[in-house]
């Protein structure tokens, strides 16, 4: 396959500006940039999702045109989304059939037997078991997708994009995905590998093609290049992020946050967290390591009020919390940046400054007897704006017009400023460039060293060691382990992500 | 004898009386199954009884066609009249909700199905031919089954065909997964080469068609003739229905022969000389509404089993 | 190909420019519907606006209408702005009428400054308690409240019925025997009419000023108020909501109640300013609740706007009453609500989308290149 000059606008930006690169058979193609760099929407462009404003696409060295999806399945391109494009409640063998049509595929009424037989032959020939009739929502993330990479498969693509495929699972599970894609491409399937971890660029691909903002910077092979030079390109100059937790000495400090036997139900009503014992002291931050959905999310919001614990108890400062209400966590001084930043964080079609007192509006100056005060809070926004360097054109900006950066800043600015004894913090810099991370990396180790004791819960295990003291690793809502940053080892940890150890 | 009997009787005018219900739910229930909210079942069924009564006045032909004919009439008017949310909420993105409403406001009571009815003069006339009562092999005076399942209009048993239909349909065929999957992730849909635009347009326009023969049943079998807001809240209770049947065909059967139940409870107790105000009895099906609605809330159920994941949410794919 | 796209900023002119646009083009869709059922779209609609605005005493009429659309204007706006689909105007504006007749026969000796008062309170507080009930079971049973409150529009009509014409409530006319035969309301004492202002000869009824009262404080209650803010971010992300700590439940039940009450005062207006007993067969056809949702969403929900856009909407429904008849067939005013309610609809896409036409279309996307490499 071979892209000449694709070009997408978007209002506002350009999206992919000029992209030109080809991907041979049976080769690893790595496509590398940082978020933003416009990866993903290239590989929609690839697979019909999106229309290029410019540019064509050719294969085999025919120039073909696709209007739809279906046009681009139909010319045998498969894309593994980040985000799994399953439908949750339908079972493996429904999600497969979706939309296909080939001659044995297409009849009017659906045959199960016929096809859970093709799908059993195909994951037993790439090592992938699942079970046909089992449902989505039932799966692991590592199984789910493997379900995403047999729908690809079951459909005969013969190229291969794979966005952020690593990005939700365990080190070992990464590597068993790396075996299965060089099996692919033994078959002569090229590949197109989406990524923007370096190291994994260079354990798996056969050439790499770099973007920036939008631009191809340039293609190498792998042999020829080095983690170094890559990320030169990558990124445009020389990154090592700069913030790094200093060793903070525990001793004595007093405890800011202690978790006491703590168990939770998810939102299926079923048990996510299980006897989870944590302590947390001022100036200390901890993280907790884990695959998604072994129990982050009801954790982080167990602490914060959010959700009901079942059983337990949460100490503030040494002194319990009822739990189950977030304003009791509000004043008890617990602060928390959740992962869904827009739909959670703040309220997005308010303006930058009332989500900026989307918690003190209850509180003098912001408002008294029951009324608020306009200009305190417009006054409010332009110090807060300021101080953490928010890019909004105005305090009235609509929040969602901001982008993923500016909104973690709005979050962080909110948070910090009401001077919290703790503060939990999910996925704080996922989707945010390398500017926006270092950012915001910095902000949450000005709040450690100014005292407050903060729980980091991050997939990014590089995150987790270059900010935490201690690492707590979470697996099937329980604590498999607490070791301190000096002494714990990513292999070692990723072993606990998966229950190993 | 049996079939006099306060339960049979009761049962079988439930049949009749929950059979308009059960034409409007099922349509409804395969918008909402391709994610699509349409709160203007009312007026297409006020739609679908005016334009079906007056295709029975005007157009001729023996009973059978004439009937045919305006059955056919009633649901193309209500399929076009639902063509207008379709293009507001799928092709522009509008709020279903207050398009629904807006449906309901333009089309019913005092709106155009109230217009059409005035202009066309339908008020008070009796009408040229109805759908009347089948007596299926001569069997009615079989005891208690008689009454009740073969004692029906056409319409009933072409609803119990549209039943095992839709169940097959939606669950046994590739475009009724498709359906499904349109509903429940309109973009997994579309990156596996659905046209969801095209899923939701067809599936709004059967709602509306559904809902226009449930109309029609109102003014060629029920109560034959033409009344401005004849259907008296019936599409709402369509609506509520679906919920009620958590969005199974075969559910939205009970559902609608237990509110056909609360809805001829009134005449049928009434004819028994039960002294009770009137009120009491016509409010029973809206009543009976809000209790299932809060029983169906409540408890297990509110985790809304079965509703589809994407219902109300507008399906953009290029946006950012 | 035809593309929409997400406007990065609104412009302010289209704000006010899409509710015009949208009147516009309802009056040319229902001249079309006009033409086709074989009437003169021209003649009517000149009919139409004399008898809604210009005529001798149009405009006393109109406000007289436009007083109720006013009130349920506001409860659609004060519920809609939170994201809460109070659609039981209607029966809020019934259970309105029921109190506030009920407290003008209770005081029916008492001089006007007393009764008037007692009669907009009574109103306000049944037309809250009747859309408190949607709302506790939306708050604390998670049950749809658009088919509940639309449900108990259909019992508050059955509950005015039943007090008029099939009980010896308290509110029916016992006293002759033809009002015995002939079922109707008592009438209230002349001192629980309610005083209208005259300004340039044209009556505005109290209604309408209390209207415009509550316009003011709902404002004040969104834009100044903790309360309003709480309700504004609950409309936008109840995730967000929930986050901050606010109390989700209790503000659903209190914005429901607060939006009964508007509509509420309507139902008090009706008898005081115009009907002067409860009138069950003249308030269910009037349709006023229904009329309220194209009001607010006409209006953008602003509850300044809703004044304004229920006068225009109050002089097509009074014209539509008057003019009621063979060369002016019934169910015209609701068609043409109807029309405009879609074409607002439509056009508030024009608010937050850019409609860009591409490939061989006149129009090519301004700013940015023309995009012609293999596009053709």
């Amino acid at each position: 396959m071979t892209v000449r000059g694709i070009t997408k606008r978007f209002p506002g930006v350009t999206a992919n500006d000029a992209i030109d690169f080809e991907v041979l058979q049976g080769e690893i193609h790595a496509l590398l940039g940082e978020n933003g760099a416009g990866k993903s929407t290239l590989s929609n462009i690839l697979t019909g999702l999106y229309r290029p404003d410019e540019g064509e696409i050719y294969l085999r060295g025919q120039a073909v045109q696709f209007h739809a999806p279906r046009d681009a399945i139909a010319a045998g391109i498969g894309m593994v989304h980040q985000h799994f494009r399953l439908a949750a409640s339908f079972t493996v063998a429904e999600n497969l059939v979706l939309g296909h049509r080939d001659a044995a595929d297409r009849g009017l009424l659906l045959e199960p037997d016929v096809i859970d037989g093709r799908i059993n032959e195909l994951a037993r020939r790439y090592r992938m078991p699942v079970n046909p009739r089992a449902r989505i929502w039932q799966l692991s993330v590592g199984e789910q997708q493997r379900v995403e990479i047999l729908k690809v498969l079951y459909r005969g693509a013969r190229v291969l994009i794979l966005d952020e495929p690593t990005s939700q699972l365990t080190p070992q599970e990464a590597n068993d995905l790396f075996q299965t894609l060089r099996l692919m491409a033994g078959e002569g399937r090229a590949i197109i590998f989406i990524s923007h971890k370096l190291d994994e660029v260079m354990a798996i691909s056969n050439r790499v093609t770099v973007l920036r903002r939008g631009k191809v910077v340039g293609t190498v092979p792998r042999a020829l290049t080095t983690t170094r030079e890559l990320a030169r390109m990558m990124v445009g100059r020389d990154v090592v992020f700069t913030q790094k937790k200093e060793g903070a000495a525990k001793d004595g400090r007093q405890v800011a946050l202690e978790l006491r036997n703590v168990s939770a139900r998810g939102d299926l009503g079923v048990p996510a967290l299980h006897d989870v014992d944590l302590t947390v002291h001022m100036g200390e931050i901890v993280g907790v390591a884990g695959v998604a959905g072994n129990g982050q999310r009801e954790l982080a919001e167990v602490i914060t009020g959010m959700r009901h614990r079942t059983a337990g108890t949460v100490l503030v400062a040494g002194r319990p919390t009822r739990g189950g209400d977030p304003l009791e966590a509000i004043r008890r001084g617990i602060a928390y940046v959740p992962d869904d930043r827009l739909g959670t964080g703040v309220a997005p079609s308010l303006s930058v400054a009332e989500n900026l007192v989307l918690k003190a509006f209850r509180q003098s100056p912001i408002s008294t007897q029951g009324f608020l005060h306009p200009r305190r809070i417009r006054s409010n926004a332009l110090r807060l704006m300021q101080r953490f360097n928010i890019g909004a054109a105005s305090p009235d900006t609509p929040t969602r017009q901001l982008s993923g950066g500016n909104i973690q800043k709005v979050l962080l600015a909110r948070e910090l400023s009401g001077n919290p004894r703790v503060l939990v913090a999910s996925s704080p810099t996922s989707g945010l460039d390398v500017a926006a991370t270092d950012a915001v990396r910095g902000l949450l180790l000005d709040a450690a060293n100014g005292g407050v004791g903060t729980l980091l819960i991050s997939e990014d295990l590089e995150e987790i060691f270059a900010l935490a003291d201690r690492i707590a690793v979470l697996y099937n809502g329980r604590i498999t382990g607490i070791l301190d940053r000096q002494q714990a080892h990513i292999e070692q940890i990723g072993l606990m992500m998966a229950g190993a150890a | 004898m049996i079939n006099d009997s306060l339960l049979v009787v009761i049962v079988a005018s439930a049949i009749a009386y929950g059979t308009p219900l059960l034409f409007a739910a099922l349509g409804e229930l395969l918008a909402e199954r391709s994610g699509v909210l349409n709160l203007g079942v009312e007026g297409m069924m006020l739609i679908g009884a005016v334009s079906g009564f007056w295709a029975v006045q005007t157009i001729g032909g023996p009973s059978w066609a004439s009937l045919l004919m305006a059955v056919i009439v009633a649901a193309l008017a209500a399929a076009a009249t639902s063509l207008i949310h379709a293009v507001l909420t799928i092709s522009l993105r509008a709020s279903q909700i207050v398009s629904g409403l807006a449906l309901t406001i333009f089309a019913g009571a005092s709106g155009l199905s109230s217009y059409i009815g005035h202009v066309a003069d339908l008020g008070g006339k009796p009408a040229r031919h109805e759908f009347a009562a089948i007596n299926v092999l001569g069997l009615k005076d079989v005891p208690v089954l008689g009454p009740i399942l073969l004692h029906q209009n056409a319409l009933t048993y072409v609803s119990w065909v549209l039943v095992a239909l839709t169940l097959v349909y939606l669950y046994r065929t590739r475009p009724g997964l498709h359906l499904r999957a349109v509903g429940e992730s309109p973009a997994t849909a579309d990156a596996m080469g659905v046209n969801v635009t095209a899923y939701r347009y067809i599936h709004v326009l059967i709602g509306g068609a559904l809902a226009g023969i449930g109309g029609a049943f109102f003014s060629l079998a029920i109560t034959p003739g033409w009344i401005d807001g004849m259907t008296s809240g019936a599409g709402w209770i369509a609506i509520a229905l679906v919920i009620f049947a958590f969005w199974r065909p075969e559910l939205a059967l009970v559902g609608a022969y237990l509110f056909g139940a609360f809805s001829s409870l009134a005449f049928t107790l009434q004819a028994r000389q039960v002294h009770l105000p009137p009120e009491v009895f016509a409010s029973l099906p809206y009543l009976m509404t809000v209790v299932v609605l809060v029983l169906v809330s409540t408890g297990w159920a509110g985790k809304r089993l079965g509703a589809p994941a994407s219902l109300g949410v507008p399906y953009v794919r290029e946006e950012r | 190909m035809i593309s929409i796209e997400r406007r990065l900023t609104e412009a302010p002119w289209l704000v006010v420019a899409v509710p015009a646009g949208s009147l516009v083009a309802a009056v040319i869709l229902s001249g079309l519907i006009l033409l086709v059922t074989g009437h003169d779209p021209i003649a009517t609609w000149g009919r139409l606006l004399d008898r809604g605005f210009f005529s001798e005493g149009a405009m006393s009429a109109t406000l007289v209408t436009a007083t109720p659309l006013l009130l349920t204007g506001l409860a659609a706006a004060a519920a809609f702005r939170m994201q809460t689909w109070n659609i039981g105007a209607e029966g809020q504006l019934y259970l309105g009428a029921v109190g506030a007749s009920g407290a003008g026969i209770a005081l029916a000796d008492r001089p006007a400054v007393i009764i008037i008062p007692a009669m907009i309170v009574a109103g306000i507080i049944s037309g809250a308690a009747w859309a408190a009930i949607p709302g506790v079971l939306r708050a604390y049973t998670r049950t749809s409240e658009i088919i509940t409150s639309l449900m108990l529009n259909y019992v508050a009509g059955l509950v005015m019925s039943y007090l008029i014409f099939n009980s010896h409530s308290y509110w029916r006319d016992l006293s002759t025997f033809t009002a015995r035969v002939f079922p109707q309301g008592k009438y209230l004492s002349p001192a629980a009419t309610w005083p209208s202002l005259g300004i340039a000869g044209i009556a505005i009824p109290l209604g309408f000023l209390v209207g415009i009262v509550a316009a003011g404080i709902l404002w004040l209650i969104y834009s100044l108020t903790r309360f309003g803010f709480e309700a504004r971010v609950i409309g936008d992300s109840r995730q967000a909501a929930h986050y901050a700590g606010m109390r989700t439940r209790r503000k659903i039940v209190a914005v429901m109640a607060l939006s009964g009450a508007m509509a509420g005062i309507g139902g008090a207006s009706e008898i005081g300013d115009f009907r002067h007993v409860l009138d069950p067969r003249g308030l269910q056809q009037a349709g006023f609740g229904y009329a309220g949702i194209v009001v607010a969403a006409l209006a953008r929900l602003n509850p300044f706007a809703v004044v304004v856009v229920a006068v225009l909407l109050g002089g097509l429904s009074n014209a539509g009453f008057s003019l009621q008849g063979a060369t002016f067939p019934a169910g015209l005013v609701g068609t043409l609500q109807g029309l405009i309610l879609f074409c607002a609809l439509a056009g508030e896409l024009l608010v937050h989308y850019r409609i860009r036409f591409r490939r061989g279309a006149a129009a090519s996307p301004p700013a940015t290149k023309p995009a012609p490499v293999g596009a053709a």
